[in-house]
C-alpha cells in the first residue's frame, strides 16, 4: 500500500478540472476549475483552486493545505464579497466541493491511520484486494467509514477501484479510476478521471482532469492566501 | 360463512398512520407529497435526555453514545444533535467551521464555555439543547430503506443499553405511530372480548334464562365474526377508528333479537298452550315490520358514514352496515327458527320471571304514571334541559392532534410535552418556495418570512436557508461591518456563499433547506402548540404574507394535512348527519305514512344531536377522528327506540279505551324491550372505556350519553308529546278512542283545575293495566 500510495504522490500538477455531480433524479450540476497541486516531502499537499464556471461563482478561489498529521487548513476568497476567509476543519470525511468525494479521497491519505491486510481472495487473479480499517473509532468517525477495500492492479500497483463500507458494514460508496496519466520523467501517475458512486442515495460525482501538466515548475509562493484574489 | 371469514381474522394488519385516513388526492396531501419528493420525509424520531442539568460528563457521554449509534444506523437519515451541530465563527480573518463540541468538557470552566457556545448558537439553542440546560435532544429522520418498526427497535436497543443519570424518552411521529399500532392491537385483542362479556352479562340480567340470552347473542357472534373477516378480505387494515366497527356490531346486532325474545317471553307469560308455529306467528306478526324498519334506519344511519372523507370512517360505515344487515336477516330468519325449536315437544321454555319482580317493568310503570300525569311539564323540562345543554355547541372545538389520543401519563404524551415546550415541537409545517433562490430579493423575502414566523404564536422554531446565509455573513464580516448578519445584496454573493458552505460544511446540511439546483427552498416550521386553530391561522398568515413573493409558494407538512383532516371531519359530520337524517326522515315518513310522522319521529334524534354536541362543548371534549363517527352511529341506533315505541303505541291505540291506557300498555310491553335494548347497546359501547386511546374512551362516554338521550326521549318525551299534541299520523287508525274523547278532554280540563284527583285516576289506569300481570285489562 505504501508503494501504491507513493506512485500517486505526483509532485506538481497543473490542470483544468471538471467536476460533475449527478443526482439520482438525473439533475446535473457542473463546476469547472483551475487546479494547481504541489506535494511536499513531509506528506503535505497544497492545492490552489479557482472556479471558472458557472458565472456566478467565477473567481471564487480556494487554497487547501492538507497536512499529513495536523488538521487541514482552507482559505477561500469570495469575489462578490471581496472577502478572504480561513476555514478550519478537522473532518477529513467531509465532502469535497459538495461531491461524493471526500477531502480525504482527493489526497493520497496516510496509511498509518489504517490497519491494512490482504483479503483472502487477494492476488488470486490479477488484482490485489486490500482491506483498510481505521485504527480507532475516532479515526473512523473522522474518515466517515468503517473500512475501505482497495483493488490494485497486481503488476503496476495502480488503484482500480475502492469500495467504502458504512458502520453497518454495508458498502455505501465506490470510487472507480476511469483513466490515469503517467508522470513525465518519474515513476508514478495521475488519476485523471474518477467516478464516485453513492449506493445509498444514488448520487454520483465525476472528476475529470484536462490539460494535465505534471512538469510545470510551481513556486511555493503560489500557495499564499494573498494570491486568492488575483 | 362465519367459519370461513373467521379464519381470515388472524391475517388482519394494522395501519397506524393517520395520513392514510385521508384520500391521496386531498390537496394538502398532494402538496405535501410534492414537498417530500423534493426534500425527503420530514418525519423524525426524537430522543430526549432530561436531568437537572444535562451539562454533566455522564449525561454528555450518553448523548454522544446515542448520537454515534444513530449516525451509523441504517434506517436513520440525517441526525441532528449536540455532536453534529456546527459552530461557524469569524475572527481575525478566519472563518472556523467546527463541531460545537469536539470533546466532553472536563472541568467547570470548560462546561461553562460549552454552555455559552450553545446559547449563542442559533442552530443548537432549543434545538439540540434546551435553554435551561435541563434537556438535550437528538433528532433523526426516518429513511424508507428499512422497515420503520425495525429502525425503532434498533433505536430502543441503543437506548436500553444506556445506564446513566439522564432519563431518556423517545418521541416524534414514528414513535406515535408505533404506540398507535400497539394500542390498536391491544384494543382489538381486549375490547372485543370485553364487549362480548358485558353484552352476555347484560342479556342475562335482562332476559333471565340462558336460552333467551343465547338467541340474540348467537346473532352477535356470527355477524361480528363475519364482519371482522371482511376486513382482511377487502384488503383493509385495522386503524384506531376501525376498532369501533366490531364494538358497534356487538352493541347493535342483538337489538332485533331482544325485541323478538322479549315478545316471546311476554307471550310465554300468558301460559296459553300454543304450538311452535303459533308462537312464531305471534312473535313475528307484530314485530317483523318495526324490526325491519328499525334495521333499515340503523343501516341508513351507518351508511351516512359513506359521505365522510375520512377513509376508515367510510370503511366503518360499510362494515357496520353490512354487519347490521346480516344481524337483521338472521334476526328475522334464524331467531324465529330457534324460537320454533324451543317449542317442540319436550322443550317447553322455562317461564320467565313475573312482572312484579321485573325491575325494568316497575321502573317503567313509575315513568309511565309521571308521563301520563304531567305530559306538559315533561315536555317543558326536556325542552329546557336540551336547550341548556345545547348552549355548549358554541364551545365545540375540533382536534386532530395525534398526541392527544394518548392519556397525559403516556410516554408519548410526556415526550411530546417536553419536545413542544423545550425544543420547538415535533410537528411541522413545510413552506416550499420555488424560484431563483440565489436572487437577493427573494432571499430577503424568505428571511422576512422566517423572522415573521419565529415571532408567531405557536411556532417553536424555523429552519431556513436564509438563517444559514445570515450565519455565514456573521462569520465573513466583523460585527461593525456593513453586511454583518444580513442577506447579501447580489446574486453572485449568495451563490458564492453557498459554494463556501459546500466547501466547509456537509452538503447534506442543505438538503432539507434547498434543492440541488437552487431552485427550491424549504422552510421547516416547528410547532410548539400544534392546535388546529393555531395551525390554521399560521397557514392563512403564510398565504397572505407570501401573496406578493417573487416566487411560487406552497405550504404543506403534517400539521397542514391535519387541518385539512379537521375540515374533512367537519364536512363529514355535516354530510353524514344530513344524509342520515334525511334518510331516516324518509323511512319514518314511509313507516308512519306521513311526512309529519317522519318529522316528529326525528325529534329524539335532533334533540340527542343537540345534547351530544352541547355536552362536548361544555366538557371540552373535541371532535376528532373517533368522535366524528358518533352522530351517524347515534342516528343509526337511536332511532330504533322511537320507531318501536310509536309502532306499538299506534297498535295499542286501536285496542285501548284511552290514550293513557295505550301509553301504559306500550310501556309495559315494548317499553321493556326498548330499555333492555338501550342498556345493552350502552353496555356494549362501554367496552371502549378500556381502550388505550383517550379519544376512543371519550367516544364511549359520548355514545352512552347519545344513546341514553335517544332512549330517554323515546320513552319519556315522545309519550308525553303523543299525549299532549295527539298527532294525527299516530291516531289515524283510531277506532275506539273517539268515543272516549269527551271523557279525556274532561280529564285534561280537570288536570288544570284539580291535578290531584285526575292524577289518582291516571295512576289507577296505570295500576289497573299493571296488576293484570300479563292479562289484557
Amino acid at each position: 500500500m505504501d508503494k501504491s500510495r507513493d506512485l500517486t504522490m505526483s509532485g506538481n500538477i497543473q490542470s483544468t478540472v471538471t467536476l460533475t455531480i449527478t443526482e439520482k433524479s438525473g439533475s446535473v450540476r457542473s463546476r469547472k476549475l483551475n487546479m494547481i497541486t504541489k506535494s511536499y516531502d513531509d506528506g503535505t499537499i497544497k492545492r490552489m483552486v479557482k472556479f471558472l464556471d458557472p458565472a456566478d461563482v467565477r473567481g471564487t478561489a480556494m487554497l487547501i493545505v492538507d497536512s499529513k498529521d495536523a488538521q487541514d487548513d482552507m482559505w477561500i476568497y469570495l469575489p462578490a464579497l471581496k472577502k478572504t476567509r480561513r476555514i478550519v476543519s478537522t473532518e477529513k470525511g467531509k465532502s469535497f466541493m459538495s461531491s461524493e468525494f471526500s477531502n480525504a479521497d482527493m489526497s493520497s491519505g496516510s496509511n498509518t491511520d489504517f490497519i491494512i491486510r490482504h483479503l483472502p481472495e487477494s492476488g488470486k487473479t490479477d488484482t490485489w484486494i486490500i482491506e483498510n480499517v481505521p485504527v480507532s473509532d475516532e479515526k473512523a468517525d473522522e474518515y466517515g467509514f468503517s473500512k475501505k477495500v482497495t483493488y490494485l492492479e497486481k503488476g503496476s500497483l495502480k488503484t482500480k477501484k475502492i469500495d467504502f463500507y458504512n458502520f453497518d458494514g454495508e458498502m455505501f460508496k465506490t470510487i472507480e479510476i476511469l483513466a490515469t496519466q503517467p508522470l513525465t520523467g518519474k515513476e508514478g501517475y495521475v488519476m485523471t478521471d474518477m467516478l464516485a458512486r453513492n449506493h445509498l442515495n444514488g448520487r454520483s460525482s465525476r472528476v475529470k482532469f484536462d490539460q494535465v501538466n505534471t512538469t510545470a515548475s510551481i513556486p511555493d509562493n503560489t500557495f499564499l492566501a494573498d494570491n486568492l484574489a488575483r | 360463512m362465519a367459519a370461513g371469514l373467521g379464519l381470515l381474522i388472524p391475517s388482519s394488519e394494522t395501519d397506524p398512520d393517520i395520513r392514510n385516513y385521508i384520500p391521496r388526492n386531498l390537496p394538502s396531501r398532494v402538496t405535501n407529497d410534492s414537498i417530500e419528493k423534493e426534500f425527503g420525509v420530514q418525519d423524525m424520531i426524537i430522543v430526549l435526555f432530561t436531568d437537572t442539568t444535562i451539562l454533566k460528563p455522564g449525561d454528555l457521554g450518553q448523548v454522544k453514545e446515542v448520537d454515534r449509534a444513530l449516525s451509523r444506523m441504517e434506517g436513520i437519515g440525517m441526525v441532528n444533535s449536540l455532536y453534529t451541530a456546527r459552530k461557524i465563527e469569524g475572527s481575525e480573518g478566519m472563518m472556523v467551521v467546527d463541531p460545537l463540541i469536539d470533546r466532553i468538557p472536563e472541568n467547570a470552566e470548560e462546561m461553562e464555555s460549552l454552555k455559552r457556545d450553545i446559547l449563542a448558537n442559533r442552530f443548537a439553542r432549543d434545538i439540540v439543547v434546551a435553554s435551561d440546560m435541563t434537556a438535550a435532544a437528538i433528532t433523526g429522520t426516518i429513511t424508507a430503506n428499512v422497515p420503520e418498526y425495525e429502525t425503532l427497535n434498533r433505536v430502543d436497543s441503543v437506548i436500553a443499553a444506556q445506564h446513566g443519570d439522564a432519563q431518556i424518552l423517545t418521541g416524534g411521529l414514528p414513535y406515535i405511530r408505533q404506540f398507535i399500532t400497539g394500542d390498536v392491537n391491544h384494543d382489538a385483542m381486549i375490547l372485543i372480548p370485553i364487549a362480548l362479556l358485558i353484552m352476555l352479562t347484560v342479556l342475562k340480567l335482562s332476559l333471565g334464562d340462558w336460552r333467551s340470552v343465547l338467541i340474540p347473542f348467537s346473532v352477535v357472534i356470527l355477524s361480528t365474526v363475519i364482519t371482522l373477516g371482511m376486513i382482511p378480505l377487502l384488503g383493509w387494515k385495522f386503524s384506531i377508528i376501525m376498532c369501533l366497527a366490531p364494538i358497534i356490531l356487538i352493541s347493535v346486532a342483538n337489538n332485533y333479537g331482544i325485541y323478538l325474545v322479549s315478545r316471546h317471553q311476554e307471550l310465554s307469560r300468558s301460559d296459553l298452550p300454543v304450538t311452535g308455529k303459533e308462537m312464531v306467528r305471534s312473535v313475528t306478526g307484530s314485530l317483523n315490520m318495526p324490526i325491519l324498519f328499525s334495521g333499515l334506519t340503523t343501516i341508513a344511519g351507518l351508511l351516512g358514514l359513506l359521505t365522510h372523507s375520512i377513509i376508515p370512517a367510510r370503511q366503518v360505515g360499510i362494515l357496520s352496515a353490512a354487519g347490521v344487515t346480516l344481524a337483521l336477516a338472521m334476526s328475522l330468519l334464524l331467531i324465529p327458527a330457534l324460537i320454533y325449536m324451543q317449542h317442540t315437544p319436550g322443550r317447553k321454555p322455562r317461564p320467565p320471571r313475573s312482572e312484579k319482580n321485573d325491575l325494568i317493568i316497575r321502573a317503567l310503570a313509575g315513568i309511565s304514571s309521571l308521563v301520563i300525569r304531567r305530559p306538559g311539564r315533561v315536555l317543558l323540562v326536556s325542552l329546557v334541559l336540551t336547550l341548556l345543554m345545547g348552549t355548549g355547541i358554541v364551545f365545540l372545538r375540533i382536534d386532530t392532534n395525534q398526541e392527544n389520543f394518548f392519556p397525559h401519563k403516556h410516554p408519548v404524551r410526556q415526550a411530546s410535552e417536553i419536545i413542544n415546550s423545550k425544543f420547538g415541537g415535533s410537528q411541522t409545517i413545510s413552506v416550499m418556495i420555488s424560484g431563483d433562490i440565489k436572487d437577493p430579493i427573494l432571499m430577503q423575502r424568505i428571511d422576512d418570512l422566517t423572522q415573521h414566523l419565529k415571532g408567531s404564536e405557536g411556532v417553536g422554531g424555523v429552519f431556513s436557508i436564509s438563517d444559514v446565509v445570515r450565519e455565514m455573513s456573521m462569520a465573513l464580516y466583523e460585527p461593525a461591518e456593513e453586511g454583518y448578519d444580513m442577506i447579501p445584496a447580489s446574486s453572485a454573493a449568495i451563490a458564492q456563499m453557498f459554494e463556501l458552505y459546500n466547501m466547509s460544511g456537509d452538503p447534506d446540511d442543505f438538503k432539507q433547506l434547498m434543492n440541488f439546483e437552487n431552485t427550491k427552498a424549504h422552510l421547516l416550521v416547528r410547532l410548539s402548540k400544534p392546535d388546529n386553530k393555531i395551525v390554521r391561522d399560521l397557514r392563512d398568515d403564510i398565504k397572505s404574507y407570501t401573496a406578493d413573493f417573487p416566487a411560487r409558494v406552497t405550504t404543506g407538512g403534517y400539521a397542514i394535512i391535519m387541518i385539512d383532516f379537521a375540515q374533512k371531519i367537519i364536512n363529514g359530520q355535516v354530510s353524514s348527519l344530513v344524509f342520515a337524517l334525511i334518510t331516516v326522515l324518509i323511512l319514518l315518513a314511509v313507516i308512519f305514512r306521513s311526512l309529519k310522522g317522519g318529522l316528529i319521529g326525528s325529534i329524539p334524534l335532533a334533540a340527542s344531536i343537540i345534547i351530544q354536541f352541547g355536552v362536548m362543548g361544555l366538557t371540552g371534549v373535541a371532535i376528532d377522528a373517533a368522535t366524528a363517527l358518533l352522530s351517524s352511529i347515534m342516528i343509526g341506533v337511536g332511532v330504533d327506540f322511537t320507531i318501536q315505541f310509536l309502532w306499538r303505541y299506534k297498535t295499542e291505540l286501536t285496542k285501548a279505551e284511552t290514550r293513557q291506557e295505550a301509553i301504559s300498555e306500550t310501556y309495559r310491553t315494548t317499553g321493556r324491550s326498548i330499555v333492555i335494548n338501550g342498556m345493552s347497546v350502552m353496555a356494549g359501547f362501554s367496552a371502549t372505556f378500556f381502550s388505550g386511546f383517550l379519544s376512543i374512551r371519550f367516544f364511549g362516554y359520548l355514545t352512552l350519553l347519545a344513546i341514553g338521550s335517544c332512549l330517554i326521549y323515546a320513552i319519556i318525551v315522545m309519550p308525553a308529546f303523543m299525549l299532549w299534541f295527539k298527532p294525527g299520523f299516530i291516531e289515524a287508525n283510531l277506532k275506539r278512542i273517539n268515543k272516549n274523547n269527551k271523557e279525556n278532554e274532561k280529564n285534561v280540563i280537570s288536570i288544570a283545575s284539580d291535578t290531584g284527583s285526575v292524577t289518582a285516576g291516571y295512576i289507577g289506569t296505570a295500576v289497573r293495566s299493571r296488576t293484570a300481570d300479563g292479562q289484557e285489562s
